[in-house]
């Protein structure tokens, strides 16, 4: 009776424990996002927010315009530390599947190469100037002339 | 068209290399005239996208010419494809662009090129689109992608489900095309559909027209209507797709057959395509003299493809399954030939690292064929084809491959309905196994 109480105490402990570190893996992870990349847009679009899936169809090129009906341009970095994570965090793809992916849309006709910019001042600036683009850009980077979007 | 299937002679190879020229030319002004990555310009202030894309392939096989070309022996580098697009948004919502594509597959193609799409696009929604014109059919995993040889590891696709020689038949309709995705409730996944209605017209220049002219028929026209739908659902396991296709058609030949051999009906001894004639000028001019209209027509015509892909990182698995029913009025009516094909294949791949990917698969084809063969005898080598195939990718750049595959082919599915290998090339006859190697570089901008 005894061996078997020991035993439930040894479990919950190791329970509690699992939780523990899952807690903060998630919240390490929030961190992490947060840390990462932020997603800027032209201040022409009327959106403070965007949901992950709604980004995913934008960049997927199965929709071009947010639920409010903006039209809405997606703009890719064509490499570095803020396009890696971008694609991992909101888009579940490498690089060289998402240039598979569009080049399947741009041969069969279903879609076009969207723009691409060499580093986040060059996304910056193309978004400031360009109605409806929307990016994405180290949270280092200063937004000047563009609007963050929060991400939900 | 009887003496263009059979030229051989500089024209043609004149023809390839201004093509060539044209393309590389083209190619070089793109890349490097035009700053930046993107190849556009601006007209009437839209932006117009260019886009292209070229390959070269060298096959050699111990035994059994493949592919309309003379494979054994040295080989054969008649294995040539090039496309180039143009593409723009007039509006928000509106998207028109056009493709044209060329090739040489041995006696294939030849140099033809064909509108291979051009549509205009008007998306209302992302669950409701609409397009019209000439579009690229949707069935299954790659039909409306399968030139497009950058988009994947292998150099040839399973041949059991699309076959190189007979895209013509499933390519692309004139008509037009609904579509759109959405999302499931309850986190279900997301479903994207496609419905499509048209009329298909085969190049003559394609397999099938090609495999009827051992019997002396020279179709001129060969097409019809052509309609389905596709369903695919993206699961809620990661990477995982499944999905289904339907395709119906109705489709009608004609053309002259001029003779020979003599027009026989489903009582035809086997072995008859071992037997026929060849095809050369002078078996031509000899047919010229008794030209007769020639025709057929679909009294069924239907395919259902089954198929699943999973991604996770730099793995992918894929497999289909297609079964393809033709029951074909044939010889003006005299006969009347049933061909029930099944194939199916399990395909993987992997990313070993950022230059070198590895892949292989099992391609697994039969033909019940009522007119020729022993019906419903897979185990016979002309009514199947197994291909076990493994293939190295290297990606020299983004945009240039070389790719290396062997193919280990136990059949040589010989039916009236062609699968790679032709008689016209084999006239001796069939070995039952054919070693086949594939060297194939290609790229697109």
């Amino acid at each position: 009776m005894e061996a078997k109480r020991q035993t439930e105490e040894n479990m919950t402990k190791k329970l509690k424990y699992i939780v523990m570190m899952v807690a903060v893996a998630i919240l390490a992870a929030g961190q992490a996002r947060a840390g990462g990349v932020k997603v800027i847009a032209n201040v022409g679009v009327p959106a403070n927010s965007i949901s992950v899936a709604e980004l995913k169809s934008v960049y997927l090129e199965e929709t071009n315009s947010l639920v409010d009906g903006t039209h809405v341009q997606p703009v890719l970095e064509k490499g570095g530390p803020a396009h890696e994570i971008f694609l991992k965090e909101y888009l579940d793809r490498t690089d060289p599947a998402l240039q598979i992916y569009y080049r399947t849309l741009i041969f069969t006709g279903k879609g076009l190469m969207p723009k691409a910019v060499l580093s986040d001042a060059e996304m910056v600036a193309f978004v400031a100037k360009t109605k409806g683009a929307i990016g994405y850009v180290s949270s280092a980077t200063p937004a000047e002339g563009v609007k963050v979007l929060e991400v939900k | 068209m009887q003496m263009n299937l059979l030229t051989r002679g500089p024209e043609r190879w004149r023809k390839k290399r201004v093509a060539f020229r044209a393309l590389l030319l083209l190619s070089i002004v793109l890349r490097f005239v035009i700053p930046g990555n993107a190849q556009e310009f601006r007209l009437f202030q839209h932006t117009v996208q260019v886009h292209g894309f070229a390959s070269q392939g060298y096959v050699y096989t111990n035994h059994n010419n493949w592919l309309t070309m003379n494979t054994s022996g040295s080989g054969s580098a008649e294995m040539t494809d090039m496309g180039l697009n143009v593409s723009t948004a007039l509006t928000d919502k509106l998207r028109v662009g056009a493709q044209v594509y060329d090739r040489e597959l041995g006696r294939l193609g030849q140099w033809h090129p064909s509108l291979d799409w051009a549509f205009a696009d008007y998306r209302f929604a992302s669950w409701f689109g609409v397009r019209g014109g000439k579009v690229k059919t949707t069935l299954g995993l790659y039909n409306d992608t399968q030139d497009l040889d950058f988009l994947r590891t292998f150099a040839l696709l399973p041949q059991s489900i699309y076959p190189t020689d007979l895209r013509d038949t499933t390519i692309a309709h004139s008509g037009g095309d609904v579509y759109g995705k959405f999302d499931l409730p309850r986190h279900a996944g997301a479903l994207s559909y496609t419905v499509y209605a048209g009329h298909r017209s085969d190049s003559m220049y394609s397999g099938y027209p090609y495999v009827l002219t051992q019997y002396g028929s020279f179709f001129h026209h060969y097409g019809g209507l052509q309609y389905g739908a596709d369903l695919r659902w993206e699961t809620p396991l990661k990477g995982l797709l499944l999905g289904v296709s339907r395709m119906d058609q109705d489709i009608r030949g004609d053309g002259e057959n001029s003779g020979f051999p003599p027009l026989q009906t489903s009582k035809q001894p086997k072995g008859l395509l071992l037997q026929a004639p060849r095809m050369d000028e002078g078996n031509l001019a000899q047919g010229q003299a008794g030209w007769r209209p020639v025709w057929e027509k679909s009294k069924q015509d239907w395919t259902n493809q089954f198929y699943g892909q999973y991604t996770r990182g730099p793995l992918q698995i894929s497999s289909e399954y297609r079964r393809y029913f033709r029951d074909q009025i044939i010889l003006s009516g005299m006969a009347e030939d049933l061909d029930d094909i099944r194939g199916w294949y399990v395909a993987g791949s992997y990313r070993v690292c950022k230059r070198l990917e590895v892949g292989s698969y099992y391609s697994h084809y039969t033909v019940s064929n009522t007119f020729m063969n022993p019906p419903k005898d897979p185990d016979l080598p002309a009514n199947h084809e197994y291909d076990k195939v493994i293939t190295g990718r290297v990606d020299l750049n983004r945009f240039w491959n070389i790719k290396i595959e062997g193919h280990f082919i136990d059949g040589f599915g010989n039916a009236p309905y062609p699968a790679g290998f032709y008689p016209q090339q084999n006239p001796g006859g069939f070995r039952r196994n054919t070693n086949g190697l594939v060297i194939k570089t290609g790229f697109n901008f």
